[in-house]
């Protein structure tokens, strides 16, 4: 053997060891879910149960699992999710869409520089004074105050603005000539051309609004009105800290769908990180 | 001049719907945080006398009851960023070097095996690490006490819980950073390091003279974010430590959040958040002059 394949072999062996370590958590929550209490909290380093058992999962589903209304949670954050994504990629785009091609509009420059600035903007700023504002509105604990804050975001108008302004100028003039309104403009041309890049939006920001935890364990009161990552946050506070197997089958519930989503879109996802840190 | 009007009206029609939300839910809660911060705000009384610069002028007078809030929270979370964010940068351009110099076929393999806890809601990760670090029952005291080692307090003494809170956050956070640092990796040119074993140089030499100065611009955006996030952490300590061993992983946020919520004292908690958004822009101001300062220094 080459000294090269040796070096070769060596470092693939480090990487291993490396992957073992990220992996190890996920196995054994995946692992425990499948645990009877008993066994989660007996200490044993054993990765096949001994007895495996679908029962956390199956009273989990089924609310009968301490009045947890797991799907419920799914449910809100999966709606919450899909709804705020869809208005995000709505408004950002026409918006970045008019800041980039309509070179008419009133205060353009004003605009743009107000909105990359609030990228700078920590959260911690308007947290409360927005808690406030829903709160005197009578809108906490509804849907509206777990999907409308994220709308105020401005990284979907930063990434497409981006993605417009170096957009070819002929098709759209070609267009114009052909007598295409503003309108037509953007969802004709503009709409139909951007859609790898949102994509990278959809799946940036889907993941974003189902992760957040902060906003939406104070944003709801009731339980029916939790999202998933709230309700995990609340279980792991709560007494079911002494049932990891049942604690365990309702947080590998919440991660699913997101790491589905996350591995299918990993390019996508990887794109978003690298235009972000490209300023 | 009717039909210019008009275009100048349709344009603005496109903006209109975010900046509604922009105004809604960024404009206004800015300003109606500085209202609330100078009045006696709770969250259950209808009254809210103005008091001026009093929750300030408190939060920096020595032996109040604020002072120590936001002072104790500021350094707990000034320990977090010191601890945090060496880590984060070296553990994330170690791992991109290792992933560049595996075989091609298994690189994005292994880029999504460290990659994958980034996906994962802070609770969620909280809660698998909660189980892992649990002192009688975790994974970590078992296998310790197979190697015949005493059990570890990992979340209720120190230093153990920085430990503990550092290793999560790498695990969960670090994913970022390395993709970051992969790209920026893939942009040196590979000339470079010809040239440079042509003079004989090692991979230490290639490594300081060449990756390092080529990656500079990124290493200096990975400061910043890095910084930015490890300042504003609250996840970790809420849901692991919650707060202790004593009041010593309490970061800043928590405190925040508690003056609010627990104490229901908005006002106060409102001026704490503010002092502590513009701590956070002043850090992030400072750090990117020093990278454009840099840049133009290189040009």
């Amino acid at each position: 053997m080459s000294l090269k394949r040796i070096k070769t072999l060596l470092l693939v062996l480090l990487a291993s060891i490396i992957a073992v370590v990220f992996l190890l958590p996920l196995v054994w929550m995946v692992s425990t879910s499948f645990k009877n209490d008993f066994e989660a909290l007996s200490g044993k380093m054993n990765f096949i149960p001994l007895k495996p058992t679908f029962d956390n999962y199956i009273k989990g589903f089924s609310g009968e699992l301490m009045n947890v209304p797991i799907l419920q949670w799914i449910t809100n954050s999966l709606m919450v999710g899909i709804a705020g994504t869809a208005i995000v990629l709505l408004i950002a785009s026409m918006a970045a869409f008019a800041l980039a091609r309509l070179k008419d509009l009133p205060l353009r420059r004003t605009l743009l520089s107000m909105f990359i600035a609030s990228l700078m903007i920590p959260g911690v700023l308007t947290f409360l004074p927005m808690y406030m504002e829903f709160n005197a509105l009578g809108l906490i604990n509804t849907y509206a105050a777990l999907i409308l804050p994220y709308t105020a975001g401005a990284f979907g108008v930063f990434l497409l603005y981006q993605f417009f302004i170096s957009f070819p100028k002929d098709i759209e003039e070609a267009a114009r000539i052909d007598g295409a309104n503003k309108w037509k403009l953007y969802t004709h041309i503009m709409l139909p051309s951007s859609i790898s890049i949102m994509v990278t939006l959809l799946i940036f920001t889907f993941m974003g609004i189902y992760n957040d935890f902060v906003w939406p364990l104070y944003a709801t009161t009731s339980p029916e009105m939790r999202t998933i990552t709230a309700g995990i946050a609340m279980m792991a506070q709560g007494s079911y800290t002494q049932s990891y197997g049942k604690l365990m089958a309702m947080t590998a519930a919440a991660a699913i769908p997101v790491v589905i989503i996350f591995i299918l879109g990993q390019r996508s996802f990887v794109k978003a990180i690298t235009q972000s840190a490209i300023k | 001049m009717v039909k210019s009007w008009h275009s100048k009206l349709t344009s603005s029609l496109f903006v209109l719907p975010y900046f509604i939300c922009f105004a809604a839910f960024l404009l206004f809660p800015i300003l109606y945080g500085v209202y609330i911060s100078l009045h006696n705000f709770e969250l259950l009384s209808p009254e809210h006398d103005f008091v001026g610069l009093k929750h300030y002028v408190t939060i920096f007078t020595p032996g109040t009851y604020l002072n120590s809030l936001f002072f104790n929270g500021l350094w707990n979370t000034i320990q977090f960023v010191i601890y945090s964010v060496p880590l984060l940068i070296v553990v994330g351009l170690g791992l991109a070097m290792l992933i560049q110099h595996l075989p091609g076929k298994i690189r994005g393999l292994f880029r999504t095996f460290y990659f994958l806890p980034y996906a994962l809601s802070a609770s969620v990760m909280s809660v698998i690490w909660l189980m892992i670090f649990d002192t009688n029952s975790g994974f970590l005291n078992s296998l310790l006490t197979k190697l015949n080692i005493p059990a570890i307090p990992w979340l209720t003494d120190q230093p153990w819980a920085w430990v503990s809170l550092i290793t999560t956050t790498l695990w969960w956070t670090i994913g970022f950073n390395m993709i970051i640092f992969i790209n920026a990796l893939n942009q040196v040119p590979e000339d470079f390091y010809e040239a440079a074993s042509l003079d004989g140089a090692n991979a230490w030499d290639k490594f300081w003279h060449i990756t390092l100065p080529s990656i500079k611009p990124v290493m200096l955006f990975v400061m910043i974010t890095s910084t930015i996030a490890s300042f504003n952490v609250f996840a970790q300590p809420f849901l692991l430590t919650r707060g202790g061993p004593g009041d010593s992983t309490k970061v800043l946020l928590i405190n925040v959040l508690d003056q609010a919520f627990i104490r229901k004292e908005i006002g106060s908690a409102s001026a704490m958040a503010i002092l502590m958004a513009l701590l956070i822009m002043i850090i992030s101001v400072v750090q990117f002059r020093l990278t454009y300062g840099n840049k133009g220094e290189e040009s």
